[in-house]
């Protein structure tokens, strides 16, 4: 006897499925089939089962016999895919409908399974959507600090929660229990009056004498006459701050802190110092390219004269040394002269 | 109703919806819109402006620097203008707590020696851009002592003079002890917030500088108590928050409970009042922050968890 398997599925149920083939769910009358599996055919119709071999040797009593029966005319070419079907729906798992009494407990078990899965992974899918647009947009750089939240218009405007009016704190009618987060809490009215009060005043004014202190002197210095011994403050010696009582003029100060605009006080101050620096060098600078040119020592040289003494012309040459590191020509040409004359 | 008030249109406006009532078959009359909102209420600021609150303790480590950060960020969801001062001079943490550590440039000392300005100095929390953090100086520069009351009320004075406006609230994060520092942080301040932990060391450090401060003429004096443990509470191995308002005789502006997330958003760098969903620490930060705004005070303290009643579908969650 050959083996017909038919199978019906809902398309519904099972929305990834794509088979185009329609099957048929079918008792297979030839086969020892019990009639308590007979009047749930309906109910079966939802769940993948396994196709049992219809052979006449194999009788299983317990298990729903399936038909399956395709329904083009093309048979030949479709043997294969029938066969591949076949084999695809035998390696699906077995479900196996027990009859008698566990039918009910089996049924309610796999529904809760079902829908407490879909609950999971529909949560699970509006979580990231709520976390994550979209990946690499402007929200990014806001998430990330680039981007001030409160002035784009992809940010949606505060609706602050109340803090003592939300979900998440809930006062009983009575007042007399506090829901925080989860957990509740005894709620104990507050007992302190303005008589109490003004008691623990006085009480702390009479055990705390206390002057502010104005003046602040390292140890070893004279208190002033006009300065409240009270008021001051004794700095050890060996405080890190000691060292720092007189380094700010308290008017600059004000000054600074006041300021609104422009270039700070000591950037402006460090930055005309190293200009009038740089002033000085450039002109200190010209002053020695002056000096050092031969060619202006040309101005100050006299015409070569034949009577002069030599040591004239000796003593300007010792006492410009500078103007020309060799002797003047006159003096050469003196000194030639000399020699020639003698 | 809903109306919708125009921006250019200068003739009044006929658009008029009202869904409950017939329309009318005379000729519109010009109405004074305004918006409702129901769900954005907001507190109402009490006192002047600038309020310049510093928030004390006398012990360290009592959450001084996690109050002003998260006080701070509260009112600036708010929509108040913040500056949060860290007056710790040898010492500095607030950036730290705000993640704003690689931005601190400029300090107080830079602008009082002149090498930059004061809006150069403040470091604005891009975040919540109507928040902004001002540091007294850092870790190796020094302030002379005395010195700093008059430049902290040189600061106030300039922040109530800068073009963008008075800021809303001056925060100033005090550092721990009653020298120097103390005396600094507490020359420009009206109002005081003491923070304590239910523990006897911090509360004879809080009842002295509670004395200090009322005897330097700063009345408004109000106590948070951090790090509460309901559970020791109940078991009574800790001071409950009444006990130590009576020892302290301070009226109540929060009880910041226990929390792991304190720590977590310390090596975040991000205060947790921002956290969504709220910590419970966080919730409470928010509370203390709206009294702060109304200058009121607790009316009614947790005292310790009770067990949750679960209903038929607790298991479902909720």
């Amino acid at each position: 006897m050959s083996s017909i398997w038919t199978l019906h599925f809902h398309a519904s149920s099972f929305p990834h499925r794509t088979l185009s083939r329609e099957v048929q769910f079918e008792r297979y009358l030839g086969f020892a089939c019990n009639c308590k599996n007979c009047s749930r055919r309906s109910t079966l119709r939802k769940f993948i089962v396994r196709a049992v071999s219809s052979d006449d040797d194999k009788r299983l009593p317990d298990e729903v016999i399936i038909n399956n029966s395709v329904k083009d005319t093309a048979v030949k070419p479709q043997q294969n895919p029938v066969a591949k079907f076949q084999e695809s729906v035998s390696s699906l798992p077995l479900l196996i409908f027990k009859t008698g009494k566990y039918y009910g407990t089996s049924f309610a078990v796999g529904l809760c399974v079902v829908a407490t899965m879909l609950i999971i992974v529909v949560k699970g899918y509006a979580a990231r959507k709520s976390r994550y647009n979209r990946p690499g947009s402007v929200a990014d750089l806001v998430r990330r600090g680039q981007l001030r939240s409160d002035r784009r218009g992809i940010s949606t405007p505060l609706k602050y929660e109340d803090p003592f009016n939300n979900p998440m704190v809930k006062v009983s009618k009575s007042n007399t229990t506090v829901e925080m987060c989860g957990k509740v809490y005894r709620l104990a009215p507050v007992t302190l009056t303005d008589e109490q009060q003004s008691v623990h005043q006085k009480r702390r004014s009479r055990a705390y004498q206390w002057k502010r202190p104005t003046m602040f002197l390292k140890e070893g210095e004279s208190v002033p006459p006009d300065v409240d011994p009270e008021t001051v403050r004794w700095i050890p010696a060996n405080h890190p701050f000691a060292t720092t009582s007189s380094d700010i003029d308290e008017g600059l100060a004000q000054n600074n802190v006041y300021q609104k605009h422009g270039v700070p006080f000591r950037i402006q101050a460090e930055h005309d110092a190293l200009q009038r620096k740089l002033e000085a060098l450039q002109n200190e600078q010209k002053l020695n390219k002056l000096v050092i040119d031969p060619a202006a020592a040309k101005d100050f040289e006299r015409p070569l004269k034949s009577h002069l003494k030599s040591g004239d012309q000796v003593e300007q040459s010792i006492s410009n040394p500078k103007l020309s590191p060799n002797p003047p020509k006159s003096d050469r040409a003196h000194n030639s002269c000399e020699q020639n004359n003698l | 109703m809903i109306s919708l008030q125009p921006l250019t249109n200068p003739k009044p406006s006929l658009l008029y919806v009202h869904p409950f009532s017939p329309k009318p078959r005379t000729k519109f009359k010009p109405i004074s819109i305004h918006s409702l909102l129901q769900y954005n209420r907001k507190p109402q600021l009490a006192g002047e402006t600038p309020r310049v609150v510093v928030i004390t303790s006398g012990k360290g480590g009592v959450g001084k620097t996690t109050t002003t950060a998260n006080i701070g960020l509260s009112l600036a969801r708010l929509g108040f203008s913040v500056v949060a001062i860290d007056a710790d001079v040898g010492l500095r943490n607030l950036d730290l707590l705000l993640g704003l550590e690689n931005r601190v440039n400029y300090t107080v000392v830079e602008v009082l020696n002149g090498d930059c300005r004061l809006d150069q100095a403040l470091v604005r929390d891009k975040r919540w851009s109507n928040f902004e953090l001002l540091c007294i100086s850092k870790p190796r520069s020094k302030l002379p002592l005395g010195f700093g009351g008059k430049a902290l009320i040189w600061l106030v004075e300039a922040l109530k003079a800068r073009e963008e406006g008075v800021p809303d609230f001056i925060i100033i994060d005090c550092p721990a002890g009653i020298d120097a520092g103390f005396i600094t942080a507490i020359t420009p301040a009206n109002e005081a917030v003491l923070v304590t932990t239910p523990d006897i060391t911090s509360l004879r450090d809080a009842d002295r500088v509670t004395g200090l401060l009322e005897c330097d003429g700063i009345r408004d004096i109000k106590m948070i108590v951090n790090r509460v443990r309901t559970d020791m509470i109940k078991g009574e191995d800790m001071m409950s928050v009444l006990d130590v308002q009576e020892m302290l005789g301070l009226p109540l502006l929060g009880v910041i409970p226990e929390d792991t997330e304190v720590i977590r958003s310390t090596n975040r760098g991000y205060p947790l009042v921002l956290n969504k969903p709220p910590a419970l620490a966080g919730l409470a930060f928010e509370q203390a922050a709206w009294r702060l705004v109304e200058q009121d005070s607790m009316k009614a303290v947790m005292v310790e968890e009770e067990p949750k009643k679960r209903g038929f579908f607790s298991f479902f969650g909720g």
